[in-house]
């Protein structure tokens, strides 16, 4: 019940020819629609209209992020909360967004805007449901991820904001980066069972510091790397491991700066998972465990 | 409102030879011992929180004693029963720890195929292998497979159908793939509740039986690995590595000292509740099992414990 996984992230492009080119021919997302001024994109594996959405505009960065909710009447339940917490909600009818039923948007402590959305348009995966291969086709381009996994976003007040996602909102948090003085640095936060459907770190209210597409292994994110050095795309970190997540991982940038990550491996939380703590001296291996560095670039760098 | 049905939590597996399967289970499985007690060895695997996720109980036979789901919350237990009873099935309570050391308050009942279910609340924890402050991603000197988790269970029933129903309209357990006969009866099904492709599946075959129970590992190369290690040790290799059309997933099948399968699993997708099931037709059943053999060894449908 409540919020079930993150449905989609709308950014905005400078270039939408180029990111669409990106985004379509070296991650190897499927494209899902066209607008006048915007452009929709899914994973293979993914049965919804989309889970990412570019729209042009001068400045680069995020219009909002998505997360499905169980049940339909799971959005009144968390209007009312988020209502009660003291944030405007604005709700958003059929018709109004393309590919997905009513929802509800508001802006969240740390200025980003959140959408809660349940009925998206449903045209299914690329396999269909009859005898499907289990793989997509030997000729998908570019690293063509199955689903898109988590975000990352920045705020000034790393524990109001995860306070909002954790009293109002149901999320659980399984890690945490806390500074000497026991203030929250970053927090790790989940409603589908894995590591992380969004974390928060220290940074500028409003910002964007990643969002993530899942792959299957370790040998699908080496492989990613190839393609990315290959395309010439300005690869940030990795591919290497996590000591938050336990995950394996490489960082790059689309074309206008935005940071990309594709992930894999972690574990399983129950909801019941009592929550792990980094301390500040041991950040480096927290965010790195191989380089054991505080890369100054991952952490300055957002849109 | 609670999440009911989490996942699988333990299976108990009958053993005529106690001191053969710890050893097997614990050296080549790598699986960690938590407690003994007279005729039952507890074992967990090194990323779980819980006490125990395998039994092994002295019998005379082989085979499944019963399987375990972990609940949210206490109040499920009364949800479950009421709905258990409601299908005219006797349910029987038990206290946290009387079933067993580090065992949760429980409800046990018999699902149509004649397997005995649990359903559990408040195992004792006992922590995984790492601290909860700066742990690093797995512990040192692990042995054998080390998975870090219990994946799912495989059963068999005489009427799939029947039992299917069973766990979706009582358990509240949804269809994510099944193989129909070409007269439209189920072959075989797979359930879950952990938005995994199966927490539970079932195939045709004696009621009661146990098919195998499986373990995750990370990846194919864990596989792979895997499957070294169990030839190294003389285990019998039922299925060597492969994929799976259902579930997409990657395995290795093979059996315990005494018979009792396993299997080693990674892979799959996620679900969404709503999912839409996935059909396989009964000429396809080859390449929905193994899909690069695009066939099913003899064995592997008429061997169960």
């Amino acid at each position: 019940m409540g919020i079930l996984r993150l449905a989609h992230v709308d950014v905005r492009t400078p270039d939408l020819e180029l990111s669409t080119a990106y985004y379509t021919e070296v991650l190897g997302l499927q494209l899902a629609e066209r607008g006048e001024d915007t452009v929709y994109l899914k994973c293979w594996d993914e049965e919804d209209h989309h889970s990412v959405r570019l729209r042009y505009d001068p400045r680069t960065g995020l219009d909002l992020f998505s997360f499905r909710v169980e049940r339909e009447d799971d959005l009144a339940e968390l209007e009312q909360a988020v209502e009660q917490y003291g944030c405007q909600v604005q709700r958003v009818s059929r018709g109004e967004a393309v590919g997905q039923g009513e929802s509800i948007r508001f802006g969240i402590p740390s200025g980003q805007t959140m959408e809660l959305v349940h009925e998206l348009d449903r045209p299914g995966n690329i396999l269909g449901k009859l005898n499907p291969a289990p793989v997509p086709p030997p000729d998908l381009p570019g690293i063509a991820p199955p689903r898109l996994d988590h975000m990352l976003i920045n705020a000034e007040e790393v524990g109001e904001a995860g306070a909002f996602f954790q009293q109002v909102l149901g999320f659980r948090m399984t890690e945490q980066v806390l500074d000497a003085n026991g203030h929250q640095l970053g927090i790790w936060l989940e409603r589908s069972h894995s590591p992380h459907d969004i974390a928060i770190v220290n940074g500028p209210n409003g910002a964007l510091h990643h969002f993530a597409f899942w792959l299957d292994d370790w040998d699908h994110v080496r492989k990613a790397a190839d393609i990315l050095a290959f395309n010439g795309v300005q690869i940030d970190q990795g591919p290497t491991r996590h000591g938050v997540t336990r995950g394996n991982t490489i960082y790059f940038f689309d074309p206008l700066g935005i940071r990309n990550e594709v992930f894999t491996g972690g574990y399983r939380p129950d909801p019941d998972f009592p929550s792990i703590t980094w301390t500040e001296d041991q950040f480096g291996r927290g965010l790195f465990y191989y380089e054991n560095v505080i890369s100054q670039r991952f952490l300055r760098f957002h849109t | 409102m609670s999440d009911r049905i989490l996942r699988l939590q333990h299976v108990e597996v009958r053993v005529p030879d106690l001191e053969l399967c710890t050893a097997y289970y614990t050296e080549v499985v790598g699986l960690i011992e938590v407690a003994h007690e007279e005729g039952r060895v507890f074992l967990k695997c090194w990323d779980e929180h819980e006490h125990h996720s395998v039994v092994l109980r002295q019998a005379p036979t082989y085979g499944l004693d019963h399987m375990s789901f972990k609940v949210a919350e206490a109040a499920d237990l009364d949800y479950y029963t009421d709905r258990v009873e409601k299908a005219g099935i006797a349910v029987k309570r038990f206290a946290a720890r009387e079933l067993g050391p580090g065992w949760g308050e429980a409800i046990r009942f018999e699902a149509p195929s004649g397997h005995l279910v649990e359903l559990v609340y408040g195992m004792e924890k006992v922590g995984n292998m790492l601290p909860l402050t700066n742990p690093p991603p797995r512990p040192a000197n692990l042995v054998g497979i080390a998975p870090p988790r219990l994946d799912h269970i495989f059963i068999m029933a005489e009427d799939v159908d029947g039992t299917c129903a069973f766990f979706r309209d009582v358990l509240e357990f949804r269809l994510t793939e099944q193989i129909l006969a070409n007269d439209g009866h189920q072959l075989a099904t797979w359930l879950e509740r952990s938005h995994t492709p199966h927490d539970i599946a079932i195939v045709t075959g004696p009621n009661g039986a146990l098919h195998h129970f499986a373990f995750w590992v990370d990846d194919w190369n864990g596989v792979r690995e895997a499957a070294d290690l169990l030839a190294f040790n003389g285990v019998t290799i039922d299925v060597a590595p492969t994929r799976h059309g259902v579930t997409r997933g990657y395995t290795v099948y093979f059996f315990d000292p005494v018979g009792n399968r396993n299997e080693v699993f990674t892979g799959g997708y996620w679900v969404d509740p709503d999912f839409e099931p996935i059909t396989w037709t009964e000429e396809e059943m080859g390449r929905a099992m193994f899909y690069y053999a695009g066939q099913v060894n003899e064995r592997f449908f008429t061997v169960h414990s």
